[in-house]
Order: structure tokens, then sequence, then C-alpha cells
């Protein structure tokens, strides 16, 4: 939890806020945004996904020596046990987002990874038409159909991880291939594969045993990058000629870009500035907009009948 | 109430002169009652044994003797809790088992799961199980489903007879009938309290509230305990006591409740100010056809016209119109794994209502069985759809 002594939620609405910080706890990794007033985003940065989650989230917020931050100075040391109880400096404004919000007390708000990363695509991109957002992260993909102004409708994967973060993860660790030569890999394939299974393990078992009858590694990476696509697209029909890509998975694995692209005819695709970021960033921006409300709220209040 | 009504059943079963029927939560009760059978309701044990979440337990239990994961987790939290000889009627209501049925009486309206369930008795206590096959997912009721339906209540009736020892006396069916009607009557008033904004009432309130029109039907007491909640229900509106305080979206649940986590759910509606005002599975139980003049053709009419045992054009139809009636913002679908007959979300109907102007996101979850429901994923659906409500 946070310590909101120097600056509680109530006291911290209105114009006195300066820096709106946005955490996007995932599950693989914890992301931390700041924007100012003026939406202009100040600075990213990320870490694992540990535990106890409040303490890194916090070690998150805190940043490194000499980097901005919205806690207390004495809470910043690198190596500060986890678990400490930091304190607000004053105009600083947390909201969360992720799997994890929920388990972080103390902060300004919450909202879900839906409308944190349609607000962090359409805050960097401020397009002017619907549009849909396919959001690949570490254990669920979403897709986001939405107009400038709100989010229509939406679709999560299922229970199964298969066309998400996990599923490379696993098929990444069946080939004994590390991670980041996954993209490089699938650019040597000399043919198309197909991998049938909606089920990660089952899919690790169809790769095995395209591995026992000497199949390349390059083909077998390249149809894992397929099955995501296919997977995510299985999960509600794209009406919209606009696709916009955000999510660790995209930043990670930005060959499934042109893989989504070649699934449809004439489409517009748009991998997400700071993709692995949307999330935070619209968590800031959710901040920032409730407290212009707020602040607007405020004001006709006191404008005079 | 409910005390009494197991108390009952447990000295009925113990009782040699008196008979207990098991009969499925919409099969033909008012017979039973009729004719002095003490009516033992599985499903509600089968919705306790999720509530208490022994299903975790019981439900693996019946998977290893054959029962698949992929089937009614009322059934395998059942049978499962057969298996390992645990209840949670002990626990709540002093009954070490569930009272040994005389004969097993299920109705297919709503699934077929309800006779290979019964079965599994009828082969273990080698019980007779007797079952009633009304015409399935109909458009209408016409007259020859009707007559369908009543004269397999007919022959119903004479097997019965034989085990009961007793000849059906028509005036107990019918005040039977009147009674049930009554109560389904008081139900239903009940749950239209929760047209009032704010609701005062709410879906995991009547999930509770339901239980006597479940295995009280067609007696007194029912109607005794329904006519109280009304007035209690109606106090609530006068003085606009809100089931879910600052009450700003009114939700439609369909399908089954998630029986182990109806309070995790009811905190994650009541957080976002979402109120569940209005429900299928509650008004599964408002049966407007009894009609005790026509016994047997009024029940048969009321069993088949169920919602569950619907085409899609009807469903569709119904709940439009609630949602017009309780004004509703969107509703929220329980795909549960293992009841498929009551999900509603797998043939495309939320995208035909979305598409009539009534938005909906779809849950991953189960009634009993938890290993099919994730609390994050789901608060995710719900929290992000009350969001763009």
């Amino acid at each position: 939890m946070i310590a909101a002594a120097l600056d509680p939620p109530v006291a911290a609405a209105g114009p006195a806020v300066t820096t709106f910080w946005g955490v996007d706890c995932g599950s693989s990794e914890i992301k931390v945004a700041a924007v100012d007033r003026g939406g202009r985003v100040l600075l990213l940065r990320k870490q694992r996904t540990l535990f106890p989650l409040a303490g890194h989230v916090h070690r998150a917020l805190a940043g490194g020596t000499g980097e901005l931050s919205p806690l207390v100075d004495d809470e910043r040391v690198p190596g500060a046990p986890v678990g400490g109880v930091p304190r607000l400096l004053p105009g600083q404004q947390i909201h969360a987002t992720g799997y994890g919000r929920s388990h972080i007390e103390g902060i300004h708000g919450q909202l879900t990874e839906i409308k944190a990363h349609f607000l962090g695509v359409q805050h960097q991109l401020q397009l002017d038409r619907d549009y849909t957002i396919i959001d690949i992260g570490g254990q669920d993909a979403k897709v986001i159909r939405a107009t400038p102004g709100r989010v229509d409708q939406f679709a999560i994967n299922r229970k199964c991880a298969a066309g998400t973060g996990a599923y490379i993860e696993e098929l990444a660790h069946r080939l004994e291939v590390p991670m980041q030569s996954l993209p490089g890999l699938a650019a040597g394939h000399d043919r198309e594969l197909t991998l049938n299974s909606y089920c990660t393990v089952f899919s690790g078992q169809e790769v095995i045993k395209l591995l026992m009858h000497g199949e390349r590694v390059e083909n077998l990476i390249y149809a894992l990058y397929r099955s995501v696509v296919k997977r995510v697209l299985e999960m509600t029909a794209i009406s919209t000629d606009t696709l916009v890509f955000s999510g660790g998975v995209m930043n990670y694995h930005p060959i499934l870009v042109p893989l989504f692209a070649e699934r449809f005819g004439d489409i517009k695709t748009i991998l997400a500035p700071n993709a692995q970021y949307c999330g935070a960033i619209g968590a800031a921006i959710h901040g920032l907009k409730e407290d212009e409300e707020n602040g607007i709220h405020h004001h006709q209040q006191l404008r005079p009948v | 109430m409910m005390r009494d009504y197991f108390a009952d059943l447990g000295a009925a079963s113990r009782d040699p002169a008196r008979k207990v029927a098991w009969c499925t939560s919409v099969g033909p009760a008012e017979i039973l009652r009729a004719l002095g059978f003490a009516v033992y309701f599985p499903e509600n044990h089968g919705a306790l044994l999720g509530a208490t979440r022994m299903s975790s337990e019981t439900i693996p239990v019946a998977n290893a003797h054959g029962y698949s994961p992929e089937i009614c987790s009322y059934l395998t939290s059942d049978v499962g809790a057969c298996l390992k000889g645990v209840t949670p009627l002990t626990k709540a209501y002093g009954l070490e088992e569930a009272p040994r049925p005389d004969v097993l009486v299920y109705c297919t309206n709503q699934c077929k799961d309800v006779m290979h369930w019964f079965g599994w008795y009828a082969r273990r206590w080698s019980v007779p199980l007797l079952g009633i096959h009304p015409p399935t997912h109909v458009a209408e009721v016409r007259p020859e489903h009707v007559a369908d339906v009543v004269a397999q209540y007919r022959h119903l009736i004479v097997q019965l007879e034989a085990i009961s020892g007793r000849k059906l006396d028509p005036a107990e069916l019918e005040r039977a009938v009147a009674r049930s009607r009554e109560a389904t009557d008081l139900w239903e008033e009940v749950l239209n309290t929760g047209t009032a904004r704010p609701s005062p009432l709410s879906f995991f309130d009547g999930a509770i509230y339901m239980g006597p029109i479940v295995v009280l039907r067609g007696t007194e007491i029912a109607v005794d305990y329904y006519r109280a909640l009304l007035a209690e229900m109606q106090d609530r509106v006068a003085a606009a006591t809100a089931a879910v305080p600052g009450e700003r979206k009114r939700i439609y649940w369909e399908g089954m409740p998630v029986w182990g986590r109806l309070r995790h759910l009811s905190e994650v509606f009541q957080r976002n100010r979402a109120a569940v005002v209005a429900s299928t599975y509650c008004n599964s139980w408002i049966f407007s056809d009894f009609d005790p003049r026509q016994p047997l053709p009024s029940m048969a009419r009321a069993y088949t016209r169920i919602f569950i045992n619907r085409d899609d054009a009807c469903k569709e139809a119904y709940l439009l119109r609630l949602a017009g009636q309780f004004g509703i913002d969107g509703i929220v679908y329980h795909a549960a794994r293992t009841c498929p007959n009551n999900t509603n979300s797998h043939y495309g109907m939320p995208e035909r209502l979305r598409a009539q102007g009534l938005p909906g996101v779809v849950i991953d979850g189960d009634l009993n069985d938890l290993r099919c429901f994730s609390d994050e994923q789901s608060t995710t659906v719900i929290e992000a759809f009350v969001e763009t409500l």
C-alpha cells in the first residue's frame, strides 16, 4: 500500500496535481508511465512482476536514483527492502490497471485493462474513426472495438492461454529457443505449417511430434506465430478497417503485425507507439481526465448563476 | 422454514408408512404432493454443494467414477457427495444423508442430464425411475404438446399410485396446484419489485430467496413466506432502500448462478454500482399457467413453457421484454461450462440482442465446478462491461 498522508486522494483532486502516474500490473511485467497535465508522456519504465506485488509496484514507481518518481526521496534507495510503505510527494496521483490493480491500496483510482489500453492508444494516436485494438498480453488476449471516444465492445480469450504470451513462452521453452531469437528465426521459414490445437499443452505435443519428424525449427516458430493470429481472430469478428496493436507480446514480436494484416484484404494496421506501455499510459491519462472532470465540476459549482 | 422442511424429509425417510419422492426442480411436484409423498429436490442439494464449495471436493470423486467433468456439475457434485458419504444437509439441517427415495421422478423439460443423474440413484438403490419427456425447445406450446404431456402425467400417476399405495384425490391435486399458483404469483411480485429504482433486491438475494419456490411450492408454507417477503420488499421500495447503494447501472443476469462465487460476484457488481435487478434464473419459477380448475393441462403448459425449453426467438423476445420492464442497461451471460442447456450465449444470441440495442457480455464459469471459473478474468470482464455502458 502507499501511504497517502502527504497527498490524500481527496485533497489531490484539482489543479494541484502536476503528474499523473499509471501502473499496469501485468502477469509478466509491471509497467509505469507518467504524464503531465498537458498529457505529455514524461517517462516509461518497467520491471518484472514479482511478489509481494505491492512492494514491487512501489519499486517500479520509485525508479532509480535521480529518476522522476511520485514517491518521497527516502523511499527511492536502490535495493531498498520490498514491502515498505512509501509516501507520495505532493502533486502526484497514481492510477492502476492490470490484473494486480485491486491489490494496490492507497492509489487514487483503478480501471480495467480494456479501458486503459483504449485510452493509451487513443491518446497517442488521436484516431478519428472507429478501430479495433488487439492487445496481446502475458496471460490474455483482448480484442477491443472502439470509437474515438469510447470502448464499444470487447472480447477476452477464454480459459486457455493459447494465443497469449504464455503460449509463446511455453513453445519457445519446448523448442529450447530464447524468446528474443524467435522473430529472427521465424523470418527464415521456408514453408507454412499449421498448429491446430486450442490447448497450449497439446500444441506443445504437436511441435514435439513435428520435431521428431525432422521439421525445421524456423518453420515451427513461424507456425507458432500464425497460430497466435488464428487464436486471436477466433475470439470475435473484426468489423473496422483499422487495426491497432498494443501489449507486450506485440512489442517483442512485431512480426505478428504483418501476419495479422495478411488475414484481411484492405485494412490499415498500426503498431501503437510504446505498445507495451499503452495500459500504463492509459491509466495515467484516466487520472488526468478524471482530474480535469473534477476540476470542471468544481468550476461549475463556483460559477455565479 | 427450510429446517422444518428437511426435518420432515428426514422423518419421512425413516417412517415406513411414508414415501419419499425425488423430483427435478421443474418437475411435476404437485402430483407428488397430492399423492402424499415427501418431496426432495436434488438440484437444491446441488446448489447447496456449490454454495458451500463442497462441490470442489465431491465433483472429482464422480469424475473418477466415470462421470465426465463436462457433464452437469450438479450431477457430479451430488453423485460425488453420495459416493463420499458427505452432505451439506448435515451441518445446515442435521440430516446425516439425503433422504432415501422410494421413487425418482424427473422431467426433461430442462435437460437430459437429470435423467442420467436420477438413473445413477435408480441403479444404486434399485428404486423406480419415472420420467416425463415433454416436447423440447418449442416456439409455442400447442394443444398437442399439452395433450402429450397430460397423457404422460396420467401414466405417471398410475405408477405413482402403485408406489404410494393410494389413489390420487383430484381435489388434493387441485389444492396443490392452487397453492403453487398462489406462491408463484407472489414470487413474481417479489421479483417485480426489482423494477423500482433503486432496486430493493438483486439477483444474488433472489438466488437465496428462491429456495421455497423450488422445494415448497404446492404448500401453504411457501405462500406465507412469499407474502411476508413481498411486504418486506414493498417496504424497501417505499423507503428507497437500495440493494446496491448508489445504483448507477442495471444489469440482467442470464444463465445459472456461480454458486460458489455468489458473494464475490455480488461484491464486484456492488463495487461498480451496478445492480443485477433481474435474471432468467429467478424468473424460471414463475408459472402463471397453473390453473386449479384444470390441474393437469395447466401443469403441462406451465412446465413445458419454461424459458429453458423454448426456442431462441422466444427467449430473445422474453429477454427484450424484461429488459424494457426492468430498465436494463446490459446483460451478463454466464456461459456455464457444464450446463450448455442453460447457457444462451453459444449460438449468437448476445450479438443478435446487441443489434437490437441490448448490449451484453459473456463470462465463462460454471454453476458448481470452480475449476471452470476465474475470479480475475470474470472481474475484468464485468468491470470493463460496466465501463462501456
